[in-house]
């Protein structure tokens, strides 16, 4: 009995030792919330030097380690160590490095992260060195957190409509022609003239274009708070509800057998990312690449968007070659390196001028998402979207199957989100 | 703790035998106890840095708004008391996946613990031919990778071409789209589950089968019991630690059921597979780890409830009846030859339940 009165208060104490450590300061160095850019330290001139430590993901993280040698001719002095990490543990080794202060000089980010890492103040703040006008809009757009880039796009990629361009003549340019055209595929034979993500994980990417191209804001302008509650967003949803309640879209559609079906015809249409190209390729074979067509996403009222995806490099506070580190990331950003970058691992150009080189240029379906790039949008870099996107993914999912009224669905994730926060 | 204190540290026989052991605060004494510390320390340490420790330190997490942001310095937090445990049971999405992991818990251990108990008995009676390839082909599931398994069921559960919907075919029966279905996708799970950790239990359950008496069995059939009565009345009760140990680690095990979900559903649809354990790791993912940590205290303490409900249920109900078993079989038991590693094996199962997760 005693003992355990003692062991009782020893753990009390010690947890209120721990705590009374605690308290959030004012600081709060990564979260400028107001929106004011913070100013990134100039990087030393002249030839980078030095090694530094490169953290990289899937076919990148294998690739950069031999692609980084015309780094090192130019720059003799600089030594670049490149590892390899796999896209699943790469969240949580970050994670990890951040918190014991044992992180690389450089690492390979996902753009969703952005807003999670860049507010632990982990993240050096983007210097003058990089001239942010040469990359995409949407793309530089997701660097920034409160108002502060941390780093810099590396590649990216975009969703397009992938359809069977036997099947209709024309491909759709807005809303409309995108139920009108999977109607007459339902005419032609096919069980669903197209196919979009009904629920589950990473189903918003699909819906956000819509809610973009309607109109809808995620945020208001300084990041702070949501604005899901709008006309606009609602009508984007009542659209995508239309899309399976008139039976264009299967609800149900069993892992694996999206390419199958669009090979085979039971399915017309579906949005994907730059990807697919090869999944297609592999699965059926050049003749399935004859009925091949893409095209940017339909228009809605506010114009044409797409979801903007990829990969950004950040250079890390505690980096003990900082200007090398951001020397080597301005090279990898260079047009040439860009456009070199994707021979290599066929990632597509965050700057624009890379997409004149070409070997791009030529390419008979990366001129569409080229032109999608131009209006596509990153979702808001903050530190709990990854949540957010979560709570959006279960809401459509209750939408699509459960016939949840959009209004209703708006409400609920406008509540729920808020209940989270920005994070800022 | 203090142990030291009362147990002296010299050889155990002669402490005891000895009259002039060695007195406290001698130089003797005091050397010996920092030897017994010496040989004591490399276990504590390991124990305080990786055990007690994290342990220590998720109790504090939970009492803090830790999120992903405060990496850098974690101890910039804000102590929230127990705010954090009155979100948890708040938390609409976490009452789901309460509601669901309950589910699993009610239907799949009773089902997993009848099902491996069945095919137990008949490895144990029935089938004397190929007894070692059935043993091995129902311990196949535990030891292969839930990875393969999952490409394996989601081909069988396909709702067009999948074999179980094919089977159902030749009876007229139209399958559902089984892990599409909020109603289906769950029992699906627990016959997955069922089937993957079935193996386990015929392995603990055929130990505990080979300790009932034949005799009992002869003596009971000469008075007219039927094999139902038999099994009711003369196996049921001697295994019952067995069940027990049984019962407990399948309870273990099902409460923190996650892999299934994680590889076949990611917890859909709509939330309709989303276990507890699942959604701790999604909090944990989103950098929530004060919020998280909370959530995994609530689902221990779960684990700990249903353990002790397990133990009173299962449990010895009184001690006479064991004492009499135990007389019974010091005087010239019958069963004596029959098979005394498996009365070993049962009891110390038992024992070992007790043992790993006795309060």
């Amino acid at each position: 009995m005693n003992r355990t009165v003692r062991i009782g208060a020893t753990v009390l104490a010690i947890t209120a030792l721990g705590l009374s450590g605690c308290g959030r300061g004012d600081d709060g160095g990564g979260d400028g919330g107001d929106g004011a850019a913070e100013p990134g330290e100039a990087v030393e001139e002249g030839e980078a030097a030095g090694s530094i430590d490169v953290w990289a993901m899937g076919t990148e993280g294998e690739a950069l380690g031999a692609f980084a040698e015309a780094f090192t001719e130019e720059n003799p002095e600089a030594e670049i160590n490149v590892t390899a990490i796999p896209w699943d543990a790469a969240h949580d080794k970050i994670s990890t490095a951040i918190a014991a202060g044992q992180t690389p000089d450089v690492s390979m980010i996902g753009t969703t992260w952005q807003g999670e890492f860049g507010a632990t103040d982990a993240l050096d703040v983007t210097p003058d060195l990089i001239d942010d006008s040469a990359f995409f809009p949407g793309a530089w757009e997701g660097t920034r957190v409160g108002g502060t880039s941390y780093g810099v796009p590396w590649y990216v990629e975009t969703r397009v409509l992938y359809y069977r361009s036997d099947m209709v003549p024309e491909p759709p340019g807005d809303w409309e022609g995108l139920k009108a055209m999977a109607q007459a595929m339902q005419d032609g034979g096919a069980e669903y003239g197209f196919s979009a993500q009904p629920g589950g994980t990473g189903a918003w990417q699909t819906f956000m274009p819509f809610a973009w191209q309607a109109g809808a804001e995620l945020t208001n302008e300084d990041g702070t708070e949501f604005t899901f509650d709008s006309p606009e967003f609602v009508e984007a949803l009542t659209f995508y509800q239309s899309i399976f309640e008139e039976g264009y879209s299967p609800t149900d559609l069993p892992q694996g057998e999206l390419e199958p079906g669009f090979i085979d015809g039971r399915i017309g249409s579906f949005i994907s990312g730059p990807w697919h190209i090869g999944i297609l390729r592999d699965t059926g074979g050049e003749e399935a690449m004859a009925n091949l067509g893409l095209t940017t996403l339909p228009a809605g009222a506010a114009g044409p968007s797409s979801f903007i995806g990829g990969a950004n490099l950040a250079v890390f506070k505690d980096s003990d070659n900082r200007d090398t580190a951001w020397k080597f990331v301005e090279w990898l950003s260079r047009p040439e390196v860009q456009a070199e970058w994707y021979k290599t691992v066929n990632a597509l150009p965050s700057v624009a001028s890379a997409w004149d080189d070409p070997a791009i240029a030529d390419d008979e379906y990366l001129g569409v998402f080229a032109e999608q790039l131009e209006s596509a949008k990153a979702p808001p870099a903050i530190p709990t979207w990854e949540e957010v996107a979560s709570v959006i993914d279960t809401e459509l999912e209750k939408l699509t199957k459960a016939g949840t009224d959009p209004q209703q669905t708006a409400t609920t994730i406008q509540e729920r989100a808020a209940a989270i926060g920005t994070g800022l | 703790m203090s142990a030291d204190t009362d147990v002296l540290p010299g050889a155990p026989a002669s402490g005891r035998t000895d009259p002039q052991a060695v007195r406290k605060h001698s130089p003797l004494y005091r050397r010996r106890t920092i030897a017994a510390w010496g040989f004591a320390l490399p276990f504590m340490v390991l124990f305080l840095a990786f055990t007690a420790g994290p342990v220590l330190l998720s109790l504090v997490m939970a009492l803090t708004d830790l999120k992903s942001r405060d990496l850098r310095d974690p101890l910039a937090v804000n102590p929230v008391g127990l705010q954090n445990f009155a979100d948890v049971l708040a938390d609409p999405t976490f009452r789901k996946a309460a509601a669901n992991t309950a589910y699993f818990v009610l239907v799949g251990v009773p089902l997993t613990l009848a099902v491996s108990l069945a095919i137990a008995v008949l490895l144990n009676t029935g089938i004397t031919k190929l007894k070692t390839l059935f043993r091995i082909g129902y311990y196949m599931p535990v030891v292969t990778s839930i990875v393969a398994v999952a490409v394996v069921w989601r081909f069988l559960l396909r709702p067009d071409t999948g074999l179980i919907n094919e089977v159902l075919g030749w009876f007229g029966i139209d399958g559902p789209n089984w892990l599409a279905s909020t109603t289906w996708a769950m029992p699906s799970l627990i016959v997955m589950a069922t089937w993957r950790s079935m193996g386990t239990l015929i392995i603990i359950f055929l130990a505990g089968l080979q300790s009932v008496p034949t005799s009992l069995h002869e003596a009971a059939a000469l008075d007219g019991a039927t094999a139902w009565e038999r099994f009711r009345h003369i196996t049921l009760p001697t295994i019952r630690p067995t069940m027990l140990f049984g019962a407990v680690i399948t309870g273990i095990g099902y409460l923190q059921f996650f892999e299934e979900p994680f590889v076949m559903t990611q917890g859909g649809p709509l939330n309709s597979t989303l276990s507890v354990s699942f959604y701790i790791y999604n909090q944990f993912g989103f950098g929530n780890y004060g919020y998280a940590a909370a959530m995994s205290y609530v689902l221990f303490i779960a684990i700990v409830i249903l353990t002790i409900i397990q133990f009173r249920a299962l449990g010895e109900r009184d001690e006479v009846p064991r004492r009499k078993r135990f007389r019974r079989s010091a005087t010239g038991a019958p069963s004596a030859t029959d098979a005394p590693t498996g009365t070993a094996t049962a009891t110390a199962s038992a024992t070992a339940a007790r043992k790993q997760v006795g309060p």
